[in-house]
């Protein structure tokens, strides 16, 4: 997912630029979740929903999952020669497509399915709308 | 969360966002987290302020929105001072606990300022071309290359544990490379930034995930180095470059828990 927010790189850049909150909702999880100054417990207060958020956000890494598909992947992949490759190409195809994003992270899976709904929320923001100014004619 | 700790209805907590100068002030428009948006306002004690909006106690905080309320909120206080982010999801009682709050740690937090003073944080996020990087693998490991022949064209019911051990060994090989490039990456880019913070992939096949501190005036030439960093891999690692942002992955030396 792309967000009109992307600036400054050149078409035909390596490189992809993302302002604030431009890359997503998945982008903002990992950014800011588990960040930041903890103050002392005694003077916070507890808020719904936030334990829950911090669950999701635990990422899954290598499982068995993760080495079929990469396997998958080597199915796909046409780059050895030998043998004719018709029918049995097809076959691991078609298992490639029945078990293709079963074993997406919990995370990326909701991140795909609430997403929408972020970039509208921002869509119709003016980009400046938040941005604090600094009175530097008062400073120090 | 569990049911004791709800508070009843209608009491209202502070969300805090950061910790900045007291000559900064939120624009009038500004949003904070909640259905609809709390207003951001500051509040002062001195020479230090804490961006806070009211919220409801009851009200789940933490949908999308409010995460994204709550970076560009940062985000954009750090392309004008610095600023301390607080950990996303802290809520307080009241302004007493904000004074008390600055009152405990005021010589930290302006101390944190200082350091941050005319700073922002980029990420460096890459990667791998799932495709790209398995090819090249196989090009060079004879022992993968061996074991992609057994599985390719055979199902998974036929050779599941071939398929399960030529994706392990694809999983290291991703892992080591990760290391390396990581390294390269600090290495090419680092002489730009006032330091570096290695972050955890998120992603199998994530290539590098680097915090970097930027002085604002050597923004271009950092910028401009991972651009070449990102041109030298072009067609193996999809390479973004996130920011400028607040100091997320450098303000850990400043955390009060007990």
């Amino acid at each position: 997912m792309t967000v009109a927010t992307t600036t400054g790189s050149q078409s035909g850049s390596a490189l992809e630029r993302s302002g604030s909150g431009g890359g997503g909702l998945a982008d903002v999880v990992e950014t800011v979740l588990d960040k930041g100054v903890v103050i002392d417990a005694q003077v916070s207060v507890a808020v719904v929903g936030i334990q829950l958020l911090e669950i999701n956000a635990r990422i899954v890494i290598a499982s068995v999952e993760t080495y079929l598909r990469f396997a998958e992947t080597v199915d796909r992949l046409s780059i050895t020669p030998k043998g004719t490759k018709g029918l049995p190409d097809m076959v691991g195809d078609a298992a490639g497509a029945a078990t293709k994003g079963k074993a997406v992270s919990g995370l990326s899976k909701a991140a795909q399915e609430i997403s929408g709904a972020v970039v509208d929320s921002l869509g119709d923001r003016d980009a400046d709308r938040e941005r604090p100014r600094r009175r530097r004619d008062e400073e120090r | 969360m569990t049911d004791e700790r709800k508070q009843p209805a209608g009491e209202t907590g502070l969300f805090l966002y950061g910790i900045m100068p007291s000559d900064v002030e939120p624009t009038p428009d500004a949003e904070g987290v909640g259905s609809p948006p709390g207003e951001v306002t500051a509040i002062r004690q001195g020479d230090l302020a804490v961006l806070v909006s009211e919220v409801g106690l009851e009200e789940p905080i933490g949908r999308p929105a409010d995460l994204t309320a709550y970076q560009r909120l940062l985000d954009a206080t750090a392309a004008v001072a610095p600023v301390l982010p607080v950990r996303f999801g802290t809520v307080v009682t009241g302004e007493d606990a904000v004074d008390d709050l600055l009152d405990a740690h005021h010589d930290r937090f302006a101390a944190a300022l200082a350091e941050l003073e005319d700073r922002v944080q980029y990420t460096v996020h890459g990667r791998f071309a799932e495709a790209e990087f398995i090819s090249g693998l196989l090009a060079q490991n004879p022992p993968a290359a061996a074991l992609a022949d057994q599985v390719r064209g055979r199902s998974e019911v036929e050779c599941r544990e071939e398929r399960i051990r030529l994706g392990e060994m694809i999983a290291q090989a991703v892992e080591l490379r990760r290391e390396a490039e990581n390294r390269d990456l600090v290495d090419a880019v680092g002489r730009y930034a006032v330091a570096n913070a290695a972050r955890p992939p998120s992603h199998e096949l994530d290539a590098v995930n680097v915090a970097f501190l930027v002085t604002t005036d050597d923004e271009d030439e950092f910028i401009q180095a991972v651009e070449d960093f990102a041109e030298r891999r072009r067609d193996l690692v999809r390479m973004r470059l996130l920011g400028p942002l607040a100091p997320y992955d450098f303000v850990s030396a400043h955390q009060l828990v007990d």
